[in-house]
């Protein structure tokens, strides 16, 4: 603050009365006191105010001054008024400032506080590995075909050329519908493959041939377990065309499984037995976990067998309307929660139908 | 099927000094993986997975010829001279087509009957325990050494003649097993002619066994006709060592030496002296030659393929083959009933010069691809909707028990047509008309775990009983419960009401009312089935709709409504006198608070009805929609309403 200082001097006792210099010596110490607006405008008010104040009592007092004195007097009284109103005016300025500096504070937020998050749920780890192989065979020109769950005996055996008397058939591995003895609950995706190429026969000729993807649920008579479930989900791929052959096969399942497992993924055909392909083969892929050097999810050989496929049986062409002189195709089916087992070391598959909400976040999580 | 290494070896010298390891790899490369190596007395023993279609090399000597074709390497000859046959000792008669052919020799044990210990460490390693009885001991040895099943009877116990038939109605027999077996009249039996003596190609009866007081034995080793053995292991359930390889195909060309094997072998164990042998029937023809043209061959192999090649690796598989102008023709060798069309021809071609060998390409495209059908997509969409909307996606089983399927199905839908004939128990009988019971029992379980809240959906179908069998309607279940909020300083803690899930469906394009139900305190549910949802247009994107920019103008109105007043006649009642007045510049109305207090009205409650009020051409005035406003407060107070 800047120093108080009075023309003439202050002190001198007949030029002012004493209660106004003793009112001038206390002015800083109350001004600086003023801790808000109330008490600054009593302050004011006791200094400048109209009436009682210490500037209006010497107002007073230079009405009554001699006339010689007068002139002195006015300008000291000026001085001293004017100091007193440009102090008070900003004290006032401070004042309003840090009541100003308060309200913001007030309505400022703590950017460190709990934001409100919005709420987030979860994929199903399983549908999320079939959206996936979905996406991973589209740019091969792979649509999606589904089929029911109730299916027939032709659709889910005969159409497959599994024989009558095959043990799938039997009422210890299948489920069968009590009112209606030709239903079963299909035990594969592959069903669908009979239904499609029934129904789109004479389209497929047309065209030149057909390729999709069927993912879906299937059931089994197995108890549950943790490698068991009587209900679990395949996905199954069909192409037909002309002259495919086992190489075509092996480069497409080479291509899914780079795209599924990444550009190293190494990938080992084996020949195998499913009564609806010949040839048939199962294919492993190199242990994403271990990358082949062995451990517990290969089993210490250094490959997990993710598939079967083959190439399609001509029985099952010839079962849908599709002469198998001229059309050659290719077929695979995979189980879903096995490789969704295999790929996050979950050890017991039951976890999967259990749907704890800490699973489903941390496994299915969201795209 | 276990296999001995060492065993191998002794079929196959070429193996001798081979990696457990480089065996594992190549017999994976044939087609029969290893699923377990364990360490036998002297051999390490593998347990090897053999397919369906394989009877033929379920034997170290079937697998070791397998490995021999692909080797090119030769097998250790059988060490059994061919029995000289003689005339029947006792009359076989072969009274049904299932047995072609059934060779037998009568020998006489000598004094001991002790089954050596190499022979015993080996049944060991297969699983099985010596019994020391010669014949019972020899004859199962030679079954995993060789693959063909065989049987000696005590031929003190036979009455007459051998006759193998189909069993009569009544006819019982006592296996092995001890187990009394009802006989049908599909069963093939070996019988004398007091009645069945065994159960062809599945088990011998225990009446007729071999045992230490044996002295006489009568052999047996035959061809059964497979689909007529499985039939029986399985109406028995009855699956045995011999029922497997007679159910897949055994070899008929072996049966013979099958018998001398096991005749030399009593000779050396036990001093035996053969009386006789003899054998009835014949071998079934050799199977039809199979065409392969060069051309499939090649398609199949996705490369050239010389016709040499392929008729090499074939005649190492023991076929018969001529190569003339662009084809092969081939008989498969008699242990091969699983080679019929060209197709498998060119599965073990391409199987013996090695899968990896397979040349790798993509197909060229047989057309335009098809787009994903709308039956995919709407499920994937809607599903990654309300994860981001906070609900977690689950699955459950498509069946549950009928107690909990009648909590929620409909009277028209009854359980019985959508019952299994064959459950794996009560609680997993009926394909569930409704997600809910499943959805409740997810949300339960979450809650017990200590969730504070639960928000879970699933979307799968849901069953209908029909006269043709159970319909399927994919369905959408959601479940909401516990508390919201209450996790910052924000958002008020509050319990889930059932309108947050009306929200839900609203959101979904939901185009009905839906009844959301309460499954238990505070855990509310709906179902919608997926074809009751809005699906997206067909076009790519929708076609332009104008929309007005003159200003919106908005009204409260603050009404007392008695409590017992549905809001929905109030907002249909206010909104049609509106629209009235109003005409097109009305947009809408709704309830955006309510207030209850113990200040109002008892039995009332303040309603805030807000309107909006926008016109395509202009702006609004406050003359007009004042106007407009008292109309809806008129409307209101009709409905026993007053202002506030």
């Amino acid at each position: 603050m800047r120093p108080f200082f009075v023309y003439g001097d202050p002190m001198e006792p007949n030029l002012l009365p004493i209660e106004s210099l003793e009112a001038q010596q206390n002015f800083p110490a109350s001004l600086a006191a003023c801790g808000d607006m109330d008490a600054l405008l009593r302050l004011k008010g006791a200094y400048i105010g109209r009436e009682g104040s210490h500037a209006a009592r010497l107002m007073d007092l230079l009405k009554t001054a001699p006339k010689e004195q007068k002139r002195e007097l006015g300008a000291v009284i000026n001085t001293l008024k004017n100091q007193w109103e440009e102090a008070l005016k900003a004290r006032q300025t401070e004042l309003e400032e840090a009541k100003k500096r308060r309200g913001a504070l007030a309505s400022s937020w703590d950017p460190d506080l709990p934001p409100p998050i919005p709420a987030r749920g979860a994929l199903h780890p399983l549908t999320r590995l079939v959206d996936r192989l979905v996406d991973v065979f589209r740019p091969l020109g792979y649509h999606v075909e589904e089929g029911p769950e109730v299916e027939t005996e032709a659709h889910n055996f005969d159409g497959l050329n599994i024989p009558q008397d095959h043990p799938a058939r039997s009422s210890a591995d299948t489920f069968y519908f009590a009112e209606h003895p030709e239903l079963l609950l299909r035990t594969h995706t592959s069903p669908v493959q009979v239904r499609v190429l029934k129904r789109l026969a004479p389209r497929i000729l047309a065209k030149g041939g057909i390729r999709f993807l069927a993912p879906g649920r299937v059931y089994r008579k197995d108890e549950i377990d943790p490698t068991h479930s009587p209900m679990f989900h395949q996905v199954e791929g069909l192409l037909v065309g002309r002259n495919i052959g086992m190489h075509h096969l092996k480069g497409t399942l080479e291509y899914a499984m780079k795209a599924l497992f990444g550009e190293d993924a190494d990938v080992r055909f084996r020949p195998s037995y499913f009564p609806f392909v010949e040839p048939g083969c199962e294919v492993d892929v190199r242990c994403p976990l271990c990358h082949g050097k062995g451990c517990r999810v290969c089993k210490g050989s250094g490959w997990v067998e993710l598939l079967g496929a083959g190439l399609v049986h001509p029985n099952v062409l010839a079962y849908a309307g599709i002469d198998p002189q001229v059309w050659s195709g290719f077929a695979f089916g995979m189980g879903v929660e096995r490789i969704a087992m295999m790929v996050s070391q979950t050890p017991d598959l039951r976890l999967f139908f259990e749907n704890d909400q800490r699973f489903l976040k941390v496994m299915g999580g969201l795209d | 099927m276990r296999i001995e290494i060492k065993a191998l070896q002794q079929e196959l010298p070429a193996l001798l000094g081979q990696s457990t390891t480089a065996l594992c790899e190549l017999l994976a490369g044939l087609g029969f993986p290893v699923d377990a190596v364990e360490d036998g007395a002297g051999s390490p023993v593998l347990e090897v997975d053999v397919t369906a279609n394989r009877g033929d090399v379920m034997s170290h000597r079937g697998l070791a010829r397998d490995v021999a074709a692909r080797l090119d390497a030769s097998l250790t000859p059988l060490d059994a001279p061919a029995l000289s046959e003689g005339a029947a000792l006792l009359p076989v008669r072969l009274e049904d087509p299932a047995c072609w052919l059934y060779a037998t020799a009568l020998l006489e044990l000598g004094s001991s009957q002790a089954t050596p210990a190499a022979a015993q460490t080996f049944l060991n390693a297969m699983g099985s325990t010596a019994k020391n009885l010669a014949p019972v001991d020899a004859s199962n040895e030679l079954l995993h050494r060789n693959g063909h099943p065989t049987h000696a009877f005590d031929a003190d116990t036979l009455k007459g003649a051998i006759i193998v038939r189909r069993a009569k109605a009544g006819e019982k027999l006592v296996t092995l097993d001890g187990v009394e077996r009802a006989l049908t009249a599909d069963d093939l039996i070996i019988a004398d002619e007091s009645g069945p003596i065994a159960l062809a190609g599945v088990m011998g009866g225990d009446p007729t066994k071999v045992t230490p007081d044996t002295t006489r034995v009568l052999l047996e080793s035959a061809y059964f006709d497979p689909r007529t053995v499985r039939a029986m292991a399985r109406r028995h359930n009855l699956h045995t060592d011999a029922s497997h390889r007679f159910g897949r195909g055994a070899n008929p060309a072996f049966a013979r030496i099958g018998r001398d094997l096991l005749a030399k072998r009593l000779q050396d164990w036990a001093g035996a002296r053969l009386v006789g042998a003899w054998t009835a029937g014949d071998a079934p023809p050799a199977a039809k030659p199979i065409a392969c043209t060069q051309t499939l061959l090649e398609a199949v192999a996705g490369e050239a393929l010389p016709l040499a090649e392929a008729a090499d690796f074939l005649r190492r598989l023991g076929c018969l083959v001529t190569a003339d102008s662009g084809k092969l023709t081939v008989i498969p060798p008699s242990w091969r009933h699983d080679l019929s069309i060209p197709e498998d021809l060119a599965e073990e071609v391409l199987r013996l010069r090695g899968y990896d060998r397979i040349p790798s390409a993509l197909p060229p495209l047989e057309g335009h691809p098809d787009p994903l059908a709308q039956v995919y997509l709407q499920p994937r969409n809607l599903s990654r909707r309300l994860a981001n909307l906070g609900f977690h996606q689950t699955v459950t089983l498509g069946f549950i028990s009928p107690e909990l399927d009648a909590q929620f199905a409909t009277h028209d839908n009854p359980a019985v047509g959508r019952t299994l004939t064959n459950p794996l128990g009560m609680e997993y009988s009926v394909m569930r008309a409704s997600l809910l019971a499943s959805l409740r029992a997810a949300a339960e379980l979450n809650l017990r775990q200590g969730a504070k809240e639960v928000r879970l959906f699933e979307i799968a179908p849901v069953f209908f009983s029909g006269h043709q069998g159970p319909k399927e309607t994919m369905t959408l279940g959601l479940i909401w419960g516990g508390t919201l909020g209450g996790e910052d300083p924000l958002t008020k803690a509050r319990p889930v009401q059932p309108a947050d899930l009306l929200g839900i469906a609203r959101d979904l394009g939901c185009r009905d009312r839906v009844q959301v139900r309460e499954l238990s305190p505070g855990l509310f549910a709906l179902e919608i089935s997926l074809d009751d949802l809005e699906l997206p247009k067909d076009r790519v994107i929708p076609a332009f709709s104008p929309f007005s920019r003159f200003p919106a103008l908005e009204r409260d109105l603050s009404l007392l409504v008695d409590l017992d007043k549905p809001y929905r006649g109030l907002a249909e009642a206010m909104s049609m006198a509106v629209l009235m007045a109003a005409g097109e510049a009305f947009r809408d109305l709704h309830c955006v608070d309510i207030f209850r207090h113990k200040s109002l009205p008892e039995g009332r409650q303040a309603m805030l009805i807000r309107l909006r009020f926008q016109a395509h051409d202009r702006t609004l005035t406050s003359e007009e929609v004042d106007a407009w406003v008292a109309a809806a407060l008129t409307a209101a107070k009709a409905l026993g309403a007053e202002l506030r």
